[in-house]
């Protein structure tokens, strides 16, 4: 994978500076090594693959035309991510109604279906419906830090970086999160709230 | 339910393996100890392996796309979106260098454009000017009755003065027959001549007639005494001295002074 060609700040630095001369080759790298992490924010807020890849592509949009605005002691990744992160809330709210209109689509037997194949297994394709389902319910911002906590990986130092908030604060609205969601499933995961 | 009756150790933290071995080897104590945190770190384990769950179908997703294409696919849409605007380039500002504490100093001087600009206004509706002291106005009465009073206190003082100066010429009087006048005397008896000038019109003024009149009499007196040296003959002491008791001068001096006192305004 590319990502293990480049990886220090410096590099990042030398193909920034090349990619704003119009160096094409230097932009395809940076994209190469960040647009996966793009897309597992993106897809991790939106829940959805097409729509993630476009959020992805217009994040590299906005970064190519935001180039100059780039402070090079900043983290770079932590920055781009933040861009990623806004474009998609944008988009998410954007589409939010057409999200509700799907969703209601969806027959009650489906939804049956999942909430009983899940008792057995935590790893159930039930048992991850109702576990995505009651993530949208959280509120944003404890929303944004479960998934980049749990299903990106992030740690709380970066999360804090991408949404420009103290460590302390991050922690803080984690836990809300798992105790809000601990609540919400106890019911049907047989847990005691 | 079952509640932890000691102080609730972090167990999202402990689920998470975010802390010591030894802060973990304390918890894992407790939980032993305690059936609400045991069933509480497994109803989290769960929870968490649901979402851990979730990641690793994400990261499925991504395994399933071929991000060279991808990235290809990125690069050709921002480059047919056609040039990047020219933006100028951070840090340089040709009229002005780089300065430390960009903000703070922005803020400073927004404040003191903001400031004079305030001033200005405040300056130009006149708001802090002072308006001008009403103009004093006095009756022609109280006017009068203010020139009677200095009137009535220069002549006092004149008086007092003068009445110094004519009992030290009577009491000079030596046994060798010359009378001196000390210096003090003579210094006072000019001062109280130019003094009688600056008293004339105010008398005047006051229609101070009968003062007037006593001062001119001891002005006589005092224009003789400058005219004759300091050192007085017998003859001129004496004719000066016959001169004051003719006249009465003290005793008008003692009785315009008592009249004066007690017409104070």
């Amino acid at each position: 994978m590319e990502e293990t060609r480049i990886a220090t700040h410096e590099d990042v630095s030398i193909l920034l500076d090349r990619a704003s001369q119009g160096d094409r080759q230097a932009f395809k790298n940076i994209v190469g090594l960040y647009q996966q992490k793009v897309f597992l924010l993106a897809y991790s807020i939106l829940g959805h693959r097409e729509d993630a890849l476009d959020v992805v592509q217009e994040t590299f949009m906005r970064l190519y035309q935001k180039l100059d605005a780039y402070e090079k002691d900043r983290n770079f990744q932590a920055w781009l991510l933040q861009i990623a992160k806004n474009l998609s809330i944008d988009y998410y709210r954007k589409h939010r109604e057409k999200r509700r209109e799907m969703e209601s689509l969806r027959s009650v037997e489906e939804l049956q279906l999942a909430a009983d194949d899940h008792r057995s297994d935590p790893e159930s394709p039930g048992l991850r419906h109702v576990i995505s389902r009651n993530i949208e319910r959280l509120g944003e911002r404890q929303r944004l830090i479960f998934v980049m906590k749990h299903l990106n990986g992030l740690e709380y130092r970066e999360i804090a970086q991408v949404l420009g908030i103290s460590v302390g604060t991050v922690k803080s609205l984690h836990f809300k999160a798992v105790r809000n969601l601990r609540n919400w499933l106890s019911p049907e995961l047989g847990m005691q709230p | 339910m079952n509640k932890c009756r000691g102080k609730k150790p972090d167990l999202l933290a402990y689920v998470g393996g975010e802390m010591s071995d030894r802060d973990r080897e304390d918890i894992r104590r407790h939980i032993e100890a305690c059936p609400a945190c045991a069933d509480e770190v497994r109803e989290l384990e769960r929870l968490l392996e649901g979402a851990d769950s979730l990641g690793r179908e994400m990261r499925q997703v991504l395994a399933g796309i071929d991000w060279d294409a991808q990235a290809e696919k990125v690069v050709s849409a921002v480059w047919d979106r056609g040039p990047r605007p020219l933006g100028k380039p951070r840090g340089v500002r040709p009229w002005l260098p780089a300065l430390p504490f960009g903000p703070v100093l922005a803020g400073l001087l927004i404040g003191i454009l903001v400031g004079a600009a305030a001033m200005f206004f405040v300056l130009r509706d006149g708001t802090l000017r002072k308006t001008p002291a009403e103009a004093f106005f006095a009756s022609g009465e109280f006017l009068s009755r203010v020139d009677q009073e200095i009137a009535r206190r220069e002549t006092l003082d004149y008086l007092e003065k003068s009445q110094y100066v004519l009992l030290e010429l009577a009491q000079t009087q030596t046994e060798s027959g010359e009378c001196r006048l000390s210096e003090a005397a003579t210094l006072k008896t000019r001062e109280l001549l130019s003094k009688k000038k600056y008293l004339n019109p105010q008398l005047e003024k006051a229609r101070m007639a009968k003062a007037k009149a006593i001062c001119d009499q001891i002005e006589i007196l005092f224009y003789e005494l400058a005219q004759i040296s300091e050192s007085l003959t017998p003859a001129q002491c004496r004719g000066i001295q016959n001169l004051i008791e003719e006249r009465n001068i003290l005793l008008k001096i003692k009785l315009l002074k008592k009249e004066l006192q007690e017409s104070e305004v």
